[in-house]
């Protein structure tokens, strides 16, 4: 198996990885301190990928 | 065979309101989400935009309309089935039911008419301002619904002297323990139900190929808020645990599937339970080691306190509470998986080509709609044997009405609204399967009753301008 090949299967499973963590960090389990800093985190980290990354034909 | 009228009225309510809820929670995330749109055609003047909202407020006008008397038939319920309730609870829930009525259900059905007719009649920033009125109407709706109800949950501010009850404190009546978790909980539940319905449609178009511009953009927006609100949802959704915890303890404790008074340490988390109420054990049990105590008492070896804390005559029937809870909070992940999934997809530029991602979009549709009634049943029946907590049962509650009328009018009820809801999937998916391209945009009113009923005027303002016949009056 080449090196781009596990990196590629790599990638979903980091991204799924970090969802989890997030998960868990927003429910509270890390404490409200974390909770709050990962849901401020989360929404702009989200609000940055759909303004960095236009989707083709999205656009109008 | 003998019938049971306390069962029957519950039986009786918990079909109407079920019924009901699906409604306003459409339309109040709907509302806003209309709001949006047509602030950003306003702003952008973008076609698109007009495109989206033409859809989605024929969906919106339908779910709104069946909301409002599905609504009304609840406040005549508390008569029928629960008079006792509407007796003894009438002088802290009644003025809260006439103030959503005065406030806003005025507030909505003023500016409805402008929202559904009145683009090319009031030009559109005042159709925008009664979009925006729409909006705000449904939040407040919604408000003093959750205010009532959380009363119910948590009741605060009153006295009770030989049966009857008595406000001391209308702000604590209004601003009660719960409302303030509660209320945040079930807007963010609306708008994520919107959204996931948006999100869908927009998958749908895309996997038949069909609308392109429309499905991307209605895609981008209903995934972008979804992932959002439900990185929200979840948040307030553990703050609203913990709040319950401490107010009804015996709802969790239902919701959490343990009935030792502490369980085990490290406690599992339970996703699948046969639970035996008579003999207080669970007669098999399904969980993930560790998890229960990681999440529910955010710590590696915590124990969970079980339903037997709860005295028998006052616990909640746990397999109801257990398993609407798992269906609130197992929607509540995918919804999270999904988000997080459609971040990454957009991320690697796919959001619009994966297949499997926009399937699993249509199935998630209703999936808000779902999740909502679910949380309304852990919300119910984990108050249960309660209808205000901790001051009236629901046994003493009922009306004294034979159980004959109580099973002919859920009868009623159960054929009545099952044209209701076939009437709106029957247009809903008419609307759907033509496409935005084809949603009559709005019934302008001509001022004769000839023209309204020409069918140009429901398919283009514009070519009534070009064949002479004037718009405004």
């Amino acid at each position: 198996m080449g090196n781009s090949s596990k990196l590629h299967r790599l990638q979903p499973m980091t991204a799924a990885l970090v969802g989890v963590l997030f998960f868990f960090a927003i429910i509270g389990v890390f404490g409200l301190r974390l909770a709050i800093a990962g849901l401020a985190v989360f929404v702009l980290g989200a609000v940055a990928v759909y303004a960095a990354f236009p989707t083709q034909g999205a656009e109008s | 065979m003998k019938l049971n009228p306390s069962l029957l009225a519950r039986i009786q309510f918990a079909f109407t309101v079920s019924f009901h809820i699906i409604f306003p929670t459409m339309s109040i995330g709907l509302a806003s989400f209309l709001a949006v749109i047509e602030a950003l055609w306003l702003k952008t003047k973008k076609p698109v935009y007009l495109e989206i909202y033409k859809f989605w407020l024929s969906i919106f006008a339908m779910g709104f309309g069946i909301g409002v008397v599905t609504g009304i038939v609840l406040s005549f319920e508390f008569g029928l089935g629960f008079a006792r309730f509407a007796q003894m609870a009438g002088p802290a829930i009644g003025p809260l039911i006439a103030l959503e009525v005065l406030t806003a259900f005025f507030l909505e059905a003023g500016f409805l008419g402008i929202m559904l007719f009145g683009l090319h009649r009031v030009g559109p920033k005042l159709h925008f301002f009664a979009t925006c009125m729409v909006a705000i109407g449904t939040l407040l709706s919604a408000s003093w619904i959750l205010s009532a109800n959380s009363w119910m949950q948590t009741p605060a501010g009153v006295a009770i002297h030989d049966g009857h009850l008595t406000v001391l404190s209308w702000r604590h009546v209004l601003v009660n323990p719960s409302w303030l978790y509660r209320l945040p909980h079930m807007l963010t539940a609306a708008y994520l139900t919107a959204s996931f319905m948006v999100a869908g449609v927009g998958a749908w178009y895309l996997l038949k190929g069909k609308h392109q511009h429309f499905a991307r953009r209605t895609l981008t927006l209903g995934t972008a808020f979804g992932t959002v609100l439900i990185a929200g949802q979840v948040f307030i959704g553990d703050i609203l645990y913990g709040t319950m915890l401490k107010y009804q303890p015996s709802k969790m404790q239902a919701a959490e599937g343990f009935w030792e008074t502490q369980s085990q340490s490290p406690a599992p988390y339970y996703w699948f339970i046969v639970p035996d109420q008579d003999n207080q054990r669970n007669r098999f049990q399904l969980g993930i080691p560790y998890l229960g105590s990681i999440w529910l008492t955010h710590s590696l070896e915590g124990r969970v306190q079980g339903l037997r804390n709860t005295p028998r005559d006052l616990q909640p029937r746990m397999g109801l509470v257990f398993y609407a809870f798992r269906i609130m909070y197992g929607l509540a992940m995918v919804m999270f998986a999904v988000g997080v999934a459609s971040l990454w997809l957009r991320f690697r530029g796919k959001l619009f080509s994966s297949r499997w991602f926009l399937w699993i979009l249509v199935f998630m549709t209703p999936s808000g709609i779902i999740a909502t009634l679910a949380g309304w049943y852990v919300a119910e029946t984990g108050r249960q044997p309660w209808v205000i907590y901790g001051i009236l049962r629901t046994v003493d509650a009922v009306s004294p009405v034979p159980a004959q009328a109580l099973l002919s009018t859920l009868i009623a009820f159960v054929c009545v609204y099952a044209v209701f809801i076939t009437a709106f999937l029957v247009f809903s998916f008419r609307i759907i399967r033509r496409g935005p391209d084809e949603v009559p945009p709005y019934a302008e009113a001509s001022g004769s009753v000839k023209n309204a009923f020409r069918p140009y005027v429901l398919d283009s303002p514009e070519r009534l301008v070009n064949s002479n016949i004037t718009l405004r009056s």
